[in-house]
């Protein structure tokens, strides 16, 4: 699907797909939260409702949970994932470091998948009715971070 | 008897009102529907510890009146199901095994594709579900 968006209907405009892919993720995430907090008790607060995406929903949808999980208490969290499943099969290819500076296509791919997560994090989040905003870093694959800002 | 059932969005906006009374009746229920809605918005911000639990999602008997009771249910996403019933007796475990069934219901139904979250639900299968679920409900005093 990501491969779709990136290189048929959106080739010349990354961002346009990238936007696209994520939307596609948010409401996938909307949909999906609702179907899995069903049976649970309502959260209380905003750490309750975080451990649940990093305990429960990461078990549903990777099956396996968060590896780490930091805050900096003032609404930011770092959600981090020691082998991200969706990314363990990735070729990285060694050849793609050019001097000027350009990527390479593997890590553009990389990037346009993992929007989709983000997009899953998000839609999640504000159907709880958390706003915020969702980014990924995988600079070391297949560690990845994401990072959620949680607009007050 | 169950008079109607009702789901309304966390932004207070109808998603489903469905009346089973075959009177034509559906504004006042809309009324009733709407007074039970700042019930449980006093419910859910002002919670009596003594009497209901914070985490509790089944919130119980909301708005008594002279011929008709209201149940309220609310999910973790802020949605809320309403069910005005006309009779005198119900047990709390048939009521909540009611809002069990028609949480699942409500969740096949916004899992659709096709679905927008946030606009009325227009599919006929979840209409089809909620009145076998009413009709199920209604001679039942087993759960």
């Amino acid at each position: 699907m990501v491969s779709a968006y990136g290189r048929r209907f959106y080739a010349t405009k990354p961002e346009l797909a990238a936007h696209r892919i994520e939307a596609i993720g948010y409401q996938v995430g909307h949909q999906l939260i609702e179907r899995y907090t069903m049976e649970r008790p309502r959260f209380n607060d905003h750490l309750e409702v975080i451990k649940f995406i990093c305990k429960d929903f990461w078990q549903e949808l990777f099956k396996k949970q968060i590896d780490n999980l930091k805050t900096n208490h003032k609404g930011t969290f770092v959600l981090q994932d020691n082998n991200f499943r969706w990314l363990t099969r990735i070729s990285i290819d060694p050849s793609s470091d050019n001097n000027d500076g350009s990527q390479g296509s593997s890590s553009e791919a990389t990037n346009l998948l993992l929007y989709f997560p983000c997009g899953i994090i998000r839609g999640a989040l504000s159907n709880l009715g958390i706003p915020c905003a969702v980014s990924a870093d995988s600079s070391n694959l297949p560690f990845c971070s994401f990072m959620v800002r949680i607009k007050a | 008897m169950i008079a109607c059932v009702a789901v309304v969005g966390h932004q207070n906006n109808p998603l489903y009102l469905q009346s089973f009374t075959g009177a034509d009746d559906a504004l006042k229920l809309h009324h009733i529907v709407h007074c039970s809605l700042d019930v449980i918005d006093e419910r859910v911000n002002n919670p009596k510890r003594s009497v209901i639990t914070l985490n509790e999602s089944y919130l119980g008997l909301l708005y008594p009146t002279e011929s008709y009771k209201v149940y309220g249910y609310l999910s973790n996403t802020k949605v809320k199901f309403l069910v005005v019933t006309t009779d005198l007796d119900v047990k709390d475990t048939d009521i909540r095994s009611f809002f069990r069934r028609f949480h699942a219901a409500y969740v096949d139904a916004v899992s659709n594709p096709f679905h927008v979250p946030g606009k009325k639900i227009i599919s006929r299968i979840f209409a089809v579900r909620v009145s076998g679920i009413v009709k199920a409900f209604a001679p039942g005093t087993y759960g």
